[in-house]
C-alpha cells in the first residue's frame, strides 16, 4: 500500500469523487491558482476547471449559503473554510439553514455538503487561526463533525461525507496534514459515526481525537515497558459519537482518560465521561473518570506558550499515571 | 488547617500497622515528638510521635484497627482552631464501625405507648413512618417541631458512608461483603474493586467454620509475618540440616572463669548462649559463605556479622540482632543479649533492632530438646539450632576410655543454593574446635 500524507489522502479522495461524480465541486478562497493556504487543491484547478473549483471572495457566510443553495439543487458541494476560526462568520448559515432544513421540509430535501475546515494550534497561527472549535459544531443536531487522525481514516471518512445527503463538517488538523500513513488507492469508506480502537490495552481507556491520537499512541508505547496497557480509542466522528464503543472499552478497563485539544471548558470530553457515567459502564468505573483538554485561554503566538496551552505527551503520561496508580 | 496526622511508614516494604494503643485521647494536648500512640509493624512496637504539637483531634481509628500507611488517623488543632476546623469527611465515624442510616424507606413502625408525645405529633409520626422513640424531644414530650425537625436531618444525613468506586459497589453486591468491612487501599481511603476482592477471598467460607466448632484466632501482624516468612523459607530454598557433638567441658570451665570475672566487674552472669554466639561469630568470620545470602544470580558475602538470636514473646518470636559480634568481647556480647531480651519483652524493640541479620541462632535447651532443626531466617543462609548440655557417658579416647562429659548438639540447617555440606560441615567443625578449646579463638 503506498505511503501519502494527510493532505494528500484528503485530495486524493476529492480528485477520485470529482472523477467518478460531477456533482461535486470546491469553493472557497484561494483554492484555485494558489492551491489552498496548505496546497490541498494544489493541481485541482487544472485538471477539473474554474467551473468546478470555484474561487469566492472572503466572506465564510456566503461561502458556507452557496453550498447550502447549490446543494439544495441537487450539487454536492465541498466548501473549504482556510482556518476553522473562520467558521463562526458562517455559523447562521451552518447552524440554522444547513442543519434544520432536512427537518424543517420533513425529510423531503437533503443538504448533501461536505465544509472541510483546518484546526488546531502548532503552527505559531496565535488565537484567530489556531482554535479547535469542533465541540461548538457538536451542539447542533443535523449536522455530522468528522475528524480523522490518520490518512487512512481522512481518506475513507472524506469519502464517506462526501456521498452523506446532508452536511458534514470535516475537521482537519494543520499540523497532521504533514503526518504519512498507508493509504489504498482506491475506493473505500470508513462508515460516519464508528469509532476505532487504536490501541487495544487492558488498564485504562484514553479517548482521544485527531493529533491527540499520535500523542497518546506515544504514551502508550512508553508505559507499555512498565506494563501498563493503554487503550485508545478515536471516535473519529465527534457527532454522532459513537458512545457504544467507548462504554463496552471502559467495561473492560475500569478507567477513562479524554483528551482532547479543544478548550477544557465545554469540550467534548464533558459529553463523553457524561455518557460513559450515566450508563451500564458506571457499575465498572474504578477509579475517577477524567479530562484533559486545552487550557482555558486564546491559543498564545509566543511558542513556548503556545505549547503550554495543549496538552503534550508529558501531561497525558501523567494523568494516565495518576489514574493507574491510583493517586486521585 | 488542621495538621493531619498520618500513619507513618517506618519500613521501605511496610503496608499497613496496628494501633496498639493511644497514650493521648481526644482534646488533649500534645508536644512536638511527645509520643501519642504506640503501633506494631509486621516487625516491632513503635511509639508514634506527634507531627506538630496543639490538640489531639477527630482521632479516626481504635485500638487494634489495623490502618495502611500514609492514612490520616487524627488531627492536631494548632492555637484557635477548633473540631469545625477539621475536614468535614473525617468527623464521621471510623469506618470499622460504620452507622448507615435508611433513609429511602421508611418502614412504618408501631408506635409504643410508652413515648411521651402530643397527639399531633404522634399523628405526623405515623403519617410519615417515623419511629417516634427515635426523635429527640425538646421539652418533655416529643412536639410536632421535634418531628419535622427530625424528618429534615434525616433527609440531609448523606446516603453514602463509605468513599468507594463504583465498581468496587458492585463487586460488593455481587459478592455479598459490605462495603463497611472492606480496608480501602485508594486515596482518602477509597474502596477500589480490588479491595473489595482481596476481602472475599480473606473471608473464610462459612461451610468450613460452621463444620466443626473451633475458637477463631485471627492473625496478628507479627504471626502472619511469621508465617510468611518460614513459608517462602521453606519453598524457596532447599534446606539440608547437619548435626554435631560438642564436649563442652572445657566450655563449661572457661564460663565459671568468665564468671569470676564477670562478678569482679559487678556485670551479671556470662549465660552458655553468650559464649555459643561468641564462638559462633569467630566461626563465621572464618566460613563467609555461611555468613552470606542468595540474591537472585549473585551470593552476597556479608562484611558484617550479625547475629540473631531467636526470642520467644508473648506475642509470638522476634529475632534482635548482635550488631558486628565479630569485634565484641563475650561481656559485651553478655549485656547487649540481655538488653534486647529486655526490650523484647517489653514491646520495645526498634526496628534497627532486628535488621540487618546476617545468621540466626535458635536454643532450645532450657527446655529439654536434645537436638532439632530450625528453619532459615531469609535473606539469611543458615541457622544454628542449639539443645540442651546432657551430661553422658561419651569415650573420650581411643583406648575405649568412658568419662560423662556436659555434651551439646548443634544442628546447621543451611540453603543448600548458596552452602554445600562440605562447607557447612567445616563451619561445624570450626564451631566444635571453638567451643572445645575456646583458647582456640585467640589462634
Amino acid at each position: 500500500m503506498p505511503e501519502i500524507s494527510y493532505l494528500e489522502a484528503i485530495r486524493q479522495a476529492l480528485w477520485q469523487e470529482m472523477k467518478r461524480d460531477e456533482r461535486v465541486f470546491l469553493l472557497g478562497e484561494d483554492i484555485g491558482r494558489y492551491g489552498g493556504a496548505f496546497g490541498l487543491t494544489h493541481g485541482m484547478l487544472d485538471e477539473f476547471g474554474p467551473e468546478r473549483v470555484r474561487e469566492t471572495p472572503i466572506s465564510e457566510a456566503t461561502i458556507v449559503a452557496t453550498a447550502i443553495g447549490a446543494s439544495l439543487l441537487g450539487m454536492r458541494p465541498v466548501a473549504e473554510i482556510m482556518f476553522m476560526d473562520f467558521i463562526l462568520l458562517s455559523l447562521d448559515q451552518l447552524a440554522n439553514q444547513a442543519a434544520k432544513m432536512h427537518f424543517m421540509f420533513g425529510g423531503r430535501t437533503t443538504v448533501p455538503m461536505v465544509v472541510r475546515m483546518p484546526g488546531g494550534s502548532g503552527s505559531g497561527a496565535a488565537s484567530q487561526h489556531s482554535q479547535s472549535l469542533e465541540s461548538v459544531l457538536m451542539h447542533f443536531p443535523g449536522l455530522k463533525v468528522v475528524n480523522p487522525s490518520t490518512p487512512y481514516d481522512a481518506k475513507g471518512l472524506m469519502l464517506a461525507s462526501l456521498r452523506d445527503p446532508n452536511p458534514v463538517c470535516f475537521v482537519e488538523h494543520k499540523i497532521l496534514y504533514k503526518t504519512k500513513g498507508e493509504v489504498p488507492e482506491g475506493d473505500y469508506t470508513i462508515p460516519i459515526g464508528v469509532a476505532e480502537i487504536k490501541r487495544p490495552g487492558r488498564d485504562i481507556t484514553v479517548v482521544a481525537n485527531n493529533i491527540m491520537v499520535m500523542k497518546t499512541l506515544n504514551v502508550a508505547q512508553k508505559l507499555s515497558k512498565e506494563g501498563i496497557e493503554v487503550e485508545i480509542i478515536d471516535p473519529r466522528t465527534l457527532l454522532p459519537l459513537d458512545t457504544k464503543t467507548i462504554i463496552d472499552s471502559v467495561k473492560r478497563t475500569g478507567r477513562l482518560l479524554v483528551v482532547h485539544e479543544a478548550c477544557q471548558t465545554g469540550g467534548w470530553a464533558g459529553e463523553v465521561i457524561a455518557s460513559v457515567v450515566g450508563s451500564p459502564a458506571f457499575d465498572y468505573v474504578d477509579a475517577p473518570v477524567r479530562r484533559l483538554g486545552g487550557k482555558d485561554i486564546p491559543i498564545p503566538y509566543n511558542r513556548g506558550l503556545e505549547i503550554f496551552a495543549i496538552p503534550q505527551e508529558t501531561d497525558i503520561e501523567q494523568e494516565i499515571r495518576a489514574l493507574v496508580g491510583g493517586t486521585v | 488547617m488542621p495538621v493531619p496526622f498520618i500513619m507513618p511508614k517506618f519500613d521501605m516494604d511496610q503496608e499497613k500497622a496496628t494501633i496498639i494503643s493511644w497514650s493521648k485521647k481526644e482534646g488533649d494536648f500534645v508536644k512536638f515528638d511527645e509520643s501519642v500512640l504506640t503501633v506494631e509493624t509486621e516487625k516491632v512496637a513503635i511509639d508514634v510521635p506527634a507531627p506538630a504539637s496543639g490538640t489531639l483531634a477527630g482521632i479516626r481509628f481504635k485500638d487494634g484497627d489495623v490502618v495502611p500507611v500514609t492514612k490520616v488517623i487524627a488531627y492536631i488543632l494548632k492555637e484557635g482552631e477548633t473540631f469545625a476546623d477539621l475536614p468535614k469527611a473525617d468527623l464521621l465515624p471510623a469506618p470499622s464501625k460504620p452507622e448507615i442510616t435508611p433513609v429511602s424507606q421508611p418502614v412504618p413502625v408501631p408506635q409504643t405507648a410508652s413515648v411521651n408525645a402530643t397527639p399531633i405529633a404522634i399523628r405526623m409520626a405515623k403519617e410519615e413512618g417515623v419511629n417516634l422513640s427515635k426523635v429527640p424531644a425538646s421539652g418533655d414530650r416529643v412536639t410536632r417541631e421535634d418531628v419535622e425537625r427530625f424528618i429534615a436531618n434525616q433527609k440531609t444525613i448523606g446516603r453514602v458512608t463509605v468513599p468507594a468506586t463504583p465498581s468496587a459497589r458492585r463487586v460488593a453486591r455481587e459478592s455479598g461483603i459490605a462495603l463497611e468491612m472492606v480496608a480501602g487501599s485508594g486515596p482518602r481511603g477509597r474502596v477500589q474493586s480490588a479491595d473489595v476482592l482481596a476481602t472475599v477471598k480473606s473471608v473464610p467460607s462459612p461451610a468450613v467454620t460452621n463444620e466443626r466448632e473451633a475458637e477463631v484466632i485471627p492473625l496478628t501482624s507479627i504471626r502472619r509475618t511469621i508465617a510468611e516468612r518460614m513459608q517462602q523459607s521453606f519453598q524457596e530454598s532447599p534446606h539440608i540440616a547437619l548435626t554435631v557433638d560438642v564436649d563442652m567441658t572445657e566450655a563449661e570451665n572457661a564460663r565459671k572463669r568468665f564468671n569470676l570475672q564477670a562478678e569482679k566487674m559487678g556485670q551479671p552472669r556470662i549465660t552458655i548462649t553468650a559464649l555459643i554466639i561468641k564462638v559462633v561469630a569467630w566461626a563465621l568470620v572464618r566460613n563467609p559463605y555461611i555468613n552470606a545470602s542468595f540474591h537472585g544470580d549473585s551470593i552476597l558475602l556479608w562484611k558484617d556479622v550479625n547475629i540473631g538470636v531467636a526470642t520467644a514473646v508473648p506475642q509470638g518470636l522476634v529475632v534482635p540482632i548482635l550488631k558486628c559480634v565479630d569485634h565484641l568481647g563475650i561481656g559485651e556480647i553478655n549485656l547487649h543479649l540481655i538488653e534486647l531480651a529486655d526490650k523484647a519483652r517489653d514491646n520495645k524493640l526498634r526496628l534497627e533492632d532486628v535488621q540487618g541479620g546476617t545468621f540466626t541462632i535458635s536454643n532450645l535447651g532450657m527446655f529439654g530438646i536434645r537436638q532439632f532443626r530450625a528453619v532459615i531466617n531469609p535473606p539469611e543462609s543458615a541457622i544454628l539450632a542449639v539443645g540442651s548440655v546432657v551430661r553422658r557417658p561419651i569415650v573420650v579416647d581411643d583406648q575405649d576410655r568412658v568419662e560423662v562429659r556436659p555434651m551439646l548438639s548443634l544442628t546447621l540447617s543451611a540453603d543448600h543454593r548458596v552452602i554445600d555440606g562440605i562447607v557447612a560441615a567445616r563451619f561445624l567443625a570450626d564451631l566444635v574446635a571453638g567451643l572445645e578449646s575456646p583458647a582456640m579463638l585467640l589462634y
